[in-house]
């Protein structure tokens, strides 16, 4: 007897086959995506926000929009109100200062793209960092140069700890891991 | 119709190269920047708000961690004198109440036949309107069942009854009334009972769960631990007698099983004994009362009722009078008997006849809290409930309002509750979920939860502490809390005297009267200031008052013996319901956190299970796992069998808490419910139901079903205990 490859019995082999191997896949390639959640993002926002403009030409301090580096633990985003404190008064109209006054108007909060985050089991503190004057860039880089801010360091422990040896900080694991 | 080489290879490479696809998707992390900020608001640093927590009546004091405006850990409050920093897992769990996703959000109305459980939504000014004209329709007087609240909302409850005539019952399955009724017999004053248990030396507990659910449970766990090991010199002794071992039990220095019923009879033997070896010296008319009391019995029949034999009661008995500051409890199995108070009148008459020999007297009787002075809140009892039914004219029936308590669920199917609400021309519901008691309504007015909500409970301890509740969350859904419904209602009834607009401004005005008796600044805005210190610290902690009048030792009554409910023949086991330490009554199982915690002697994680001694179940011919049938004269129920060593073999127990109908996905369809089983038998003197007075009797299913437990069993029947079946 021939084979008869797209014959109905077939057909449904094929089926099974492909959904118990492309089942498994799936289910291994989402907990692989799952897990490297960590990794750095392509800084596309929805709203093409310029550092180098912010940060660089018109010289707003760091603190003035992450106004919570400082005393907590999150340096925070700006809340919508914090932009708009600016850009009402502002004559000049972009494309880009379009989409943050149509956010505005229909009261809902741009939703940024993260680019930077830790994994859960490290406990890191802006405040603790910038209390022992660490300046933004030494971490963040020369943002204020950069159209994108994509992460500038691998915020891996191997780089956290170069750091604090050099500078004298805690070697202790439960510092951070606490 | 072979599947050809070719393809299968081609197949299989299209489902490899698939498997790429999601490693390709990335998980995008969104900012979600504030709209506006909240100036209060610090993202990443926790406030943390002093309030108190609502899980039972004892009050504790709480700390809620909240960041970014979200309830997020609840601690103990270490500057609130009863709990002191610590809290007990129910309230650590009362997260999962305000984020339960069965609260109900708006007020419904029913839909269909009552009882039905369909229900449309209703906006609150329809709500309010409907309860309004329901009240206005009203022929005969009114009812409110509510869990027993303390402070301004219970005043607020009872003033609103009064005027429209109807009236406020308290109701809780656990409100030891037994205990009180014992306390103004055997005391001699209207106060309510306080063991100071942290400078006792020698602890006799008739069953009292002090550790788990009795009275003011973290409390009373910090003075054990004080009493145990607090002391340079002193470690207290403990021994607890009960026919079952609970968690309490198991923490004793001596389990002693005595027979259901009998403890009562055993704190006569006790009390005789202490008297006839100080035949000599104890002498007045003082001493007449107690001798007539506790002499009523004679020691054999109390060997014979009580198991235990006459060495053991006479150790007993010259231990508690060696001990220079000896305290007897009562409580939960002992005060669950037809002859609960009398049992409890004879366990506390040992504290009455200690202190007049002249023993450091720790058992003190404290000021009520009486929200009305004027007026004395009832219970609803079972025997209130037989009463009610039985005056009720089938025609017209009254409005029933309903709030913080589940009565359908937590009282026998025997006891005419049901009824009751049949009877009803209208049953509103004020309860945050819906349970079997709130299904049975017409119409449901959600009150908030306990962090979304102002309030005050006062204690009934000697400092007679103040604890003040506020809000630490906004409210999540459209709920409104009970106080503001009633104010509400109030105004469209035109009753006259709700003169604050909210409940805020009641409990404001409350505290104004209660804080210009303490000490404070001159200066026009004190009340502010002192309000905001006194919500930062959770409450006004006064200083303690001095220890009552000397204990005057006045039974009403004789002893009695326990009854039973059924034939021994027919049933020869008492069956032991006891609340679970978690899920109390059945009002934590709607709590995640709560009901996978494992059972602390059993380790049995979710479901019910039947306690059986391995001796009683070696004679039955049941292993561990057996489905067995528990029958009642009223009802069957079955369940798996657990061997229990610390059991007494005429015995068979279960917990409560399971076998809900309703309250939500997490609570509905788990277990059984062995409220069920219980006939109406009452304690003799408060009417409370005995819920240790059914005889039941096991039977085998033939089916074995796995229990989830956290250890494997291995207990084989031993000499763990040493009892003789006679």
């Amino acid at each position: 007897m021939t084979a008869t490859p797209f014959g109905l019995g077939a057909l449904v082999k094929a089926a099974i086959i492909l959904c118990a191997c492309g089942g498994a896949a799936l289910v291994i390639g989402l907990l692989y995506a799952s897990g490297s959640a960590d990794s750095s993002e392509q800084d596309i926002q929805p709203v093409a926000f310029s550092h180098k403009l912010h940060a660089g030409q018109l010289e707003v301090s760091c603190l003035f929009c992450h106004r919570y580096a400082a005393i907590s633990r999150v340096a925070s985003v700006p809340s919508m109100q914090l932009c708009m404190g600016c850009h009402q008064n502002l004559k000049e109209d972009t494309s880009e200062t379009k989409k943050l006054l149509a956010y505005w108007e229909n009261e809902t909060p741009i939703q940024w793209v993260r680019l930077q985050r830790l994994p859960d089991f490290v406990y890191f503190t802006h405040e603790m960092h910038l209390h022992h004057g660490m300046e933004c860039m030494h971490c963040h880089g020369r943002v204020q140069d950069m159209p994108h801010t994509p992460r500038a360091s691998t915020f891996e422990m191997g780089w956290c700890l170069s750091c604090h040896r050099r500078e004298g900080g805690s070697l202790d694991c439960l510092t951070c891991h606490q | 119709m072979d599947l050809g080489r070719r393809t299968l290879f081609k197949l299989a490479g299209v489902a490899t190269a698939g498997s790429l696809i999601p490693g390709c998707q990335k998980e995008v992390n969104r900012l979600v920047p504030y709209l506006l900020p909240d100036e209060q608001i610090v993202p990443g640093v926790a406030n943390w708000y002093a309030s108190l927590c609502g899980e039972c009546a004892a009050g504790c004091g709480i700390l809620v961690r909240v960041m970014e405006g979200r309830a997020k850990k609840i601690e103990g409050n270490p500057d609130h004198p009863v709990n002191q920093g610590k809290l007990c897992a129910k309230g650590q769990a009362s997260l999962q109440s305000l984020y339960n996703p069965d609260r109900l959000r708006h007020p419904f109305q029913r839909e269909g036949p009552r009882g039905a459980g369909r229900f449309v939504p209703l906006t609150w000014e329809e709500g309010l309107q409907r309860l309004a004209q329901v009240l206005l329709d009203r022929r005969v007087p009114p009812m409110m069942v509510t869990r027993p609240v303390s402070g301004t909302l219970a005043r607020l409850l009872s003033e609103f009854m009064d005027s429209i005539g109807g009236t406020l019952y308290f109701y809780a399955p656990d409100a030891e009334l037994p205990l009180h009724a014992a306390w103004r017999e055997s005391m001699g004053c209207d106060g309510a009972p306080f063991y100071d248990l942290a400078h006792t030396d020698y602890l006799l507990s008739f069953g009292a769960p002090f550790l788990e659910h009795w009275l003011s449970p973290v409390a009373m766990g910090i003075a054990f631990g004080q009493m145990r090991q607090g002391r340079a010199t002193v470690r207290g002794r403990y021994v607890h007698i009960e026919p079952r071992m609970s968690v309490t039990g198991a923490n004793a220095d001596q389990w002693l099983p005595i027979r259901p019923g009998s403890e009562g009879m055993l704190a006569l033997g006790i009390g005789q004994l202490i008297l006839d070896a100080h035949r000599s010296t104890l002498h007045g008319q003082e001493f007449e009362r107690f001798r007539r009391f506790y002499g009523s019995v004679r020691l054999e029949d109390i060997e014979r009722a009580t198991g235990l034999s006459r060495d053991v009661i006479v150790r007993l008995a010259q231990d508690f009078d060696a001990a220079r500051a000896p305290v007897a409890i009562g409580g939960g199995s002992a005060c669950s008997q037809t002859n609960g108070t009398l049992s409890l009148i004879a366990i506390n008459g040992l504290n009455a006849l200690a202190s007049s020999m002249g023993r450091e007297s720790l058992a003190h009787g404290v000021r009520r809290h009486d929200p009305r002075p004027d007026r004395l809140i009832p219970w609803l009892t079972e025997r209130t409930v037989f009463e009610l039914v039985e005056k009720q004219d089938t025609g017209a029936g009254s409005v029933l309002l309903l709030y913080g308590c589940n009565p359908l669920f937590t009282m026998p199917p025997s006891v005419p509750i049901k009824t009751l609400f049949e009877q009803a021309s209208s049953v509103v519901s004020f309860s945050s979920f819906l349970d079997e008691s709130s299904e049975y309504a017409d119409l449901l007015l959600p009150d908030r939860d306990p962090l979304e909500s102002w309030g005050d409970h006062v204690v009934e301890n000697p400092a007679q502490t103040m604890g003040l509740s506020q809000p630490v969350v906004p409210p999540l859904y459209e709920t409104q809390q009970i106080g503001d419904t009633i104010l509400e209602l109030s105004r469209r009834l035109n009753l006259g005297h709700g003169q604050a607009q909210t409940f805020y401004d009641l409990l404001r005005e409350r505290w104004k009267t209660v804080l210009a008796d303490q000490p404070h600044a001159k200066a026009d805005d004190w009340f502010e200031q002192v309000w905001i210190a006194r919500l930062q610290e959770g409450g006004l902690w006064r200083e303690r008052s001095r220890a009552g009048p000397p204990a005057i030792f006045a039974p009403s009554r004789g002893f009695e013996q326990a009854c039973f409910v059924g034939e021994e023949h027919d049933y020869p086991f008492i069956f032991h319901p006891y609340p679970s330490m978690l899920l109390g009554h059945g009002e934590g199982a709607n709590r995640p956190w709560l009901q996978e915690l494992p059972d602390a002697l059993t380790t049995v994680v979710w479901g019910s299970w039947v306690e059986v001694n391995p001796r009683t179940a070696k004679d039955l011919g049941i292993t561990h796992g057996d489905v067995v049938r528990v029958i009642s004269p009223f009802a069957t129920l079955t369940a798996s069998t657990i061997l229990f060593p610390g059991i007494h073999p005429d015995v068979v127990a279960m917990p409560l808490g399971q076998g809900h109908a309703s309250y939500g996905r997490y609570a509905k369809n788990r277990g059984v419910n062995p409220a069920e089983l219980l006939a109406p038998a009452l304690d003799s003197m408060t009417g409370t139901l005995a819920a240790g007075a059914t005889r039941v009797r096991i039977e085998r299913t033939g089916e074995k079903r796995r229990l989830v437990t956290l250890e494997r069993p291995t207990m084989e029947p031993s000499d763990l205990i040493a009892i003789d079946r006679r």
